[in-house]
């Protein structure tokens, strides 16, 4: 503690050096920050991933399930219930604002039983034919509260009467789930069916399988895909584990976050290594004073790390803070026609990590400094002929 | 001495000394080299994707797709349509007489990536005038499809993304396994894809409606003629779009994201080096105060030396921003990758190293003004006393 005085008077020597150090690290970390909490944001969604569920969906494109499925499926030994969603893709107001709204049979909440829902909401949405239940994100990004109504125009999705768009009431708002990464709006599926054209009754796009045994969640996967192999609608189905799995998706995206993550430290490195380097050498004989007046080496060494630390892990810390304030509002930051990217969670574990990072580009940034402190001869130092 | 060799003789003179100041003037070299780097290299994704959606497209063919549809596969035409839409004027005339036109699938298969993953690949079907319409498409070996027959071609993209993709391999299709007979390349992003027959594969798929048309137009002008027909036949509901306009949406749809986030990342970084630049040419202007206060005296005006300064942020800036291209130039330019369906090649083009050369002069123009004031401002008598 008694050095703090002495800290505190090395980085306020140079003052604009000292702010301009500390913005420059601040803003490393915000990016830090966004791209390592995004990785937290996959892994979260991958370990949430239940291992008995399955998605279920037509195997060759753009081709519609019967209902009738569900019934059949839920029939095959191994499942332990099989639910229905159809899907209405199509824009809010303006082509640009892409939204969709998701349309659940009653067996949906039997089956998706981690979907942060309460019971009241999922009867919102059975007991009303019209109602929606809105994600957090989704009330921000369209500006909804419980009792407005919310129209989708979807130019795929053709109402009885040839009519294109559809109007739903907003019964309440619900938790985020991170997999719907630009948030979720659910509604009641049988109001659907019996609101579209009648040729196009009675389809649904996917069906959730949930099966009685984890350990045997990839075969019955299997098994339903076979089963229906040479049927007028062959399947195809995966487990929500793998379907989850980023890494599944062609570009290694975690890897590009780390990386990014990762150029911001080594621009920072540079950048505090060479302050503390001056700040040094500038001070040489001011610590070779220290040294004689009984400072150990080691204390003088701590100091000059301190003084690297110092900026580092605030920095770090607003960083962090500052990426965690953007997530918050990304949804107001970005625009609706380009979507949102998967919010990045910045929990205690992105914290620790820049902190950890902070405090390697401390040690890194100080250690040839320190190396020439320890190597100083005093008497020369004191004499400024270095 | 005029204002142009004052700034050329005091610029000599600054950067005959940036060896002093070796290190501190790398954490500007470093911190653009960072920033352009990692700008660039995420903006390879997007410079590859739309070099190759954009040479998918002609300005000499149109696509009609149903009304607002912003991508094939959301777009349905029945094939009464499809025959209303041929008969339009506006569209050149084949050999045989017939217009030159071609009614089109597009959906999915279910494939194999190499790694294991399971994914859909593009399937499109063409029809008798698919190939001829587009004089890009090349044979690279095996044979073509044969109308009527149930069986694949593969783009050269696809086969070294994909299992099961070499000729003689078997696709699962709806009603059994498929052949491929044949490997093709067009050059664009129809080297990710598989074509086959379109009636056979709407059979094989259940699809009753084609996807698109696509069309040779009579002349570049007559887009108006066609698009004219087709939008006011009421028995139509139908976007018109030339073709080189149709990728370049598409383009813009898949790469938006994409480079929004190459952007935004950036422009952080821009932020982040930037407070460095600054940082080093305040450093930089006081350890030559004496120096920039002894030519002052001489008779150098206060305007040259604050040029200087500028200059020396820009030239490191520049030096960085080109280290920066030049890796993400070797590490990605030329290397083939997948973001969802499509599959391109990485492109760091000159363009962009120019955007990246700007932004970082954009950065150093920032970076160097504050500080050049500063030295301009101070007095001499001052400066000139200062240890």
């Amino acid at each position: 503690m008694k050095y703090l005085p002495l800290v505190l008077a090395g980085l306020w020597r140079k003052p604009a050096r000292a702010v301009l150090t500390f913005l420059a690290v601040m803003i490393a970390f915000t990016l830090f920050g966004l791209t390592i909490g995004m990785n937290a944001t996959f892994d979260a969604v991958e370990k949430n991933a239940r291992d008995d569920r399955i998605f279920t969906g037509a195997r060759f494109g753009g081709v519609p399930l019967p209902i009738a499925l569900e019934q059949q499926i839920a029939g095959m030994p191994g499942v332990a219930g099989v639910a229905a969603t159809q899907v209405i893709p199509g824009y809010h107001q303006d082509p640009k604002n892409r939204v969709f709204v998701l349309m659940f049979d009653d067996n949906v909440h039997k089956v998706m039983t981690d979907y942060p829902l309460t019971p009241q909401q999922w009867d919102q949405i059975r007991n009303n034919r019209d109602g929606l239940v809105i994600s957090r994100m989704s009330a921000q990004r369209w500006n909804l509260k419980p009792g407005d109504t919310f129209v989708i125009d979807a130019p795929q999705t053709v109402r009885a009467d040839g009519a294109k768009s559809w109007t739903f009431r907003v019964m309440s708002v619900g938790d985020d789930i991170p997999y719907f990464s630009n948030g979720y709006m659910f509604g009641n599926y049988d109001y659907f069916d019996q609101a579209r054209a009648l040729s196009d009754r009675g389809k649904v796009v996917q069906l959730y399988v949930l099966s009685s045994d984890p350990t045997h969640t990839a075969d019955i996967a299997q098994k339903i895909d076979a089963a229906y192999a040479n049927s007028g609608t062959p399947l195809q189905s995966i487990t929500e584990k793998m379907a989850l799995d980023i890494s599944n998706s062609g570009v290694d995206i975690v890897t590009v976050d780390r990386d990014i993550a990762l150029a911001g430290m080594f621009m920072v490195l540079f950048l505090v290594a060479n302050g503390i380097a001056q700040s040094v050498r500038e001070r040489f004989a001011e610590f070779a004073t220290l040294r004689t007046l009984g400072f150990t080496d080691r204390g003088v060494i701590a100091l000059v790390f301190a003084e690297a630390a110092a900026p580092c892990l605030l920095g770090a810390l607003m960083g962090v803070g500052l990426a965690a304030l953007v997530s918050s509002n990304i949804s107001h930051l970005v625009p609706a026609s380009i979507g949102t990217p998967p919010v990045p969670t910045i929990d205690a574990m992105v914290l620790l990590w820049a902190a950890l990072s902070a405090a390697a580009v401390a040690l890194a940034s100080s250690a040839l400094p320190a190396l020439r402190l320890s190597k100083m001869d005093i008497a020369t130092a004191l004499s400024e002929r270095v | 001495m005029s204002i142009f060799s004052q700034i050329w003789t005091v610029s000599v003179l600054n950067f005959k000394s940036l060896r002093m100041r070796f290190w501190q003037s790398m954490v500007i070299v470093a911190g653009l080299g960072v920033t352009i780097g990692v700008l660039l290299s995420m903006l390879s994704m997007t410079a590859g994707m739309k070099q190759a959606y954009f040479s998918a497209g002609s300005p000499d063919r149109a696509i009609v797709v149903s009304l607002g549809a912003n991508g094939e596969g959301n777009s349905s035409l029945p094939r009464a349509s499809a025959a209303v839409i041929m008969d339009a004027p506006g569209i050149a005339r084949y050999k045989d007489g017939k217009p030159f036109a071609d009614a089109g699938l597009n959906t999915n298969v279910p494939v194999l990536r190499l790694n294991g993953g399971r994914t859909n690949a593009v399937l499109r079907g063409f029809g008798d005038k698919g190939i001829a319409l587009r004089p890009e498409f090349r044979l690279v070996s095996g044979r073509m499809f044969e109308p009527g027959k149930r069986e694949l071609m593969v783009g050269v993209g696809a086969q070294t993304i994909y299992q099961h993709m070499q000729i003689g391999d078997k696709v699962i299709m709806p009603d059994g396994e498929w052949p491929i007979v044949g490997s093709f390349t067009t050059g664009d992003i129809l080297d990710g894809q598989l074509i086959g027959d379109a009636a056979t594969l709407m059979s094989a798929t259940r699809h009753p409606n084609y996807n698109t048309v696509l069309i040779r137009l009579a002349s570049r002008d007559s887009l108006a003629t066609l698009s004219h027909a087709l939008t006011t036949n009421p028995a139509l509901s139908v976007t018109v779009m030339r073709h080189s306009d149709w990728y370049k949406m598409v383009s813009d749809l898949n790469t938006g994201f994409l480079s929004m986030l190459a952007y935004v990342v950036g422009f952080v970084m821009a932020i982040g080096a930037l407070f460095g630049c600054l940082n080093t040419m305040y450093a930089a202007v006081s350890a030559r105060r004496r120096e920039i206060a002894t030519l002052r005296a001489l008779g150098y005006g206060a305007f040259p030396v604050a040029v200087s300064v500028v200059l020396e942020a820009m030239l490191l800036s520049a030096v960085g921003a080109m280290i920066g291209a030049a890796v993400a130039w070797a590490l990605y330019n030329g290397h083939q990758t997948v973001w969802g369906v499509n599959i391109f090649v990485l492109a760091v083009p000159p363009g962009l190293i120019g955007l990246g050369i700007a932004w970082a002069l954009m950065v150093a123009l920032l970076g160097g003004l504050l500080p050049a004031l500063g030295a301009a401002r101070r007095p001499i008598a001052e400066a000139l006393r200062a240890t």
